[in-house]
């Protein structure tokens, strides 16, 4: 049977899978934000932020594989 | 009867002449734009021309900085694996790593909402863009003839110190107050709008109604 401190362990693994995966949809929507924004108002500095917003994305998706494979 | 005075070009109408809006006395970051050359919005029309720029004072932004500071100097001074030493290596890592997005999210939410959270003067209207949330927007505008009244309101230190306030603009429209929240130069902003007023008046006047 598992010991007690495995389960701990599930849990903890369960509980950061679930929260870098929830991470990772609000990512996406900051993406969506910032077009919005930037359809809305443009002044010549829309690249730069969408390409911050998509390696942020980028990032936790990164993340969000460490996760699985690292802890 | 010979003409004792001629004046030239009697029959053409001069085109009025390019209105003259005040230049801010302090240079601001990114807060107060005169005629700003690229910068368009989505309910713009093609002849319509951006006359004032406006974002909240850049200070404003001191106390989410300061908090991200903090943020990202956290993991230098706690360590994690004490505090949990049980836990695998990898998860302190993944834990530390998702620390640093967040503490990223925070900085980009906050930019985002100072940067794009703008007030827009045209020569013919004047817009609000409120992003109150990841998803929601409010985009409000009004007419400049419609405005029946405009205040500022300049308190406390900081304000005092960088000079910036707050522009409140009563209006006949459905929205009855347009608030220009920790705008820079708020007197200088007055007087735009009270040009412009001016202006549209004499348009009303001369027939030059768009």
């Amino acid at each position: 049977m598992f010991s007690p401190e495995a389960i701990l362990l599930l849990l903890f693994k369960g509980m950061a899978l679930i929260a870098v995966a929830v991470y990772v949809v609000f990512a996406t929507v900051v993406v969506r934000q910032v077009y919005l924004m930037t359809q809305t108002l443009r002044v010549g500095f829309e690249t730069p932020i969408r390409v911050i917003a998509w390696v942020h994305l980028f990032f936790a998706l990164i993340v969000l594989l460490l996760s699985f494979f690292s802890i | 009867m010979p003409d004792l005075y001629k004046s030239e070009n009697s029959t053409q109408t001069n085109p009025p002449a390019e209105p003259v809006y005040p230049t801010p006395s302090t240079k601001t970051l990114w807060s107060f734009y005169i005629s700003p050359n690229n910068v368009h919005f989505e309910t713009q029309d093609p002849e319509e021309k951006i006359v004032l720029l406006l974002r909240k004072h850049p200070i404003t932004n001191l106390w989410w900085i300061i908090v991200a500071v903090f943020l990202i100097s956290v993991p230098g001074f706690f360590d994690s694996y004490s505090f949990l030493p049980f836990l695998p290596r990898g998860f302190h890592f993944v834990a530390s790593l998702l620390w640093y997005l967040v503490t990223v999210a925070f900085i980009l939410e906050n930019f985002l909402s100072w940067f794009f959270n703008v007030y827009i003067v045209t020569d013919e209207r004047i817009i609000d863009v409120d992003f109150h949330n990841l998803i929601y927007r409010e985009i409000s505008e009004t007419k400049i003839d419609k405005i029946q009244d405009v205040t500022f309101t300049m308190g406390g230190v900081m304000s005092a110190f960088f000079n910036y306030g707050n522009v409140i603009i009563q209006t006949a429209g459905t929205v009855p107050n347009f608030d220009f929240q920790a705008v820079p130069e708020p007197a200088s902003v007055v007087k735009i709008l009270q040009q412009l007023r001016t202006e549209e008046e004499k348009e009303v006047l001369e027939g030059r109604i768009r």
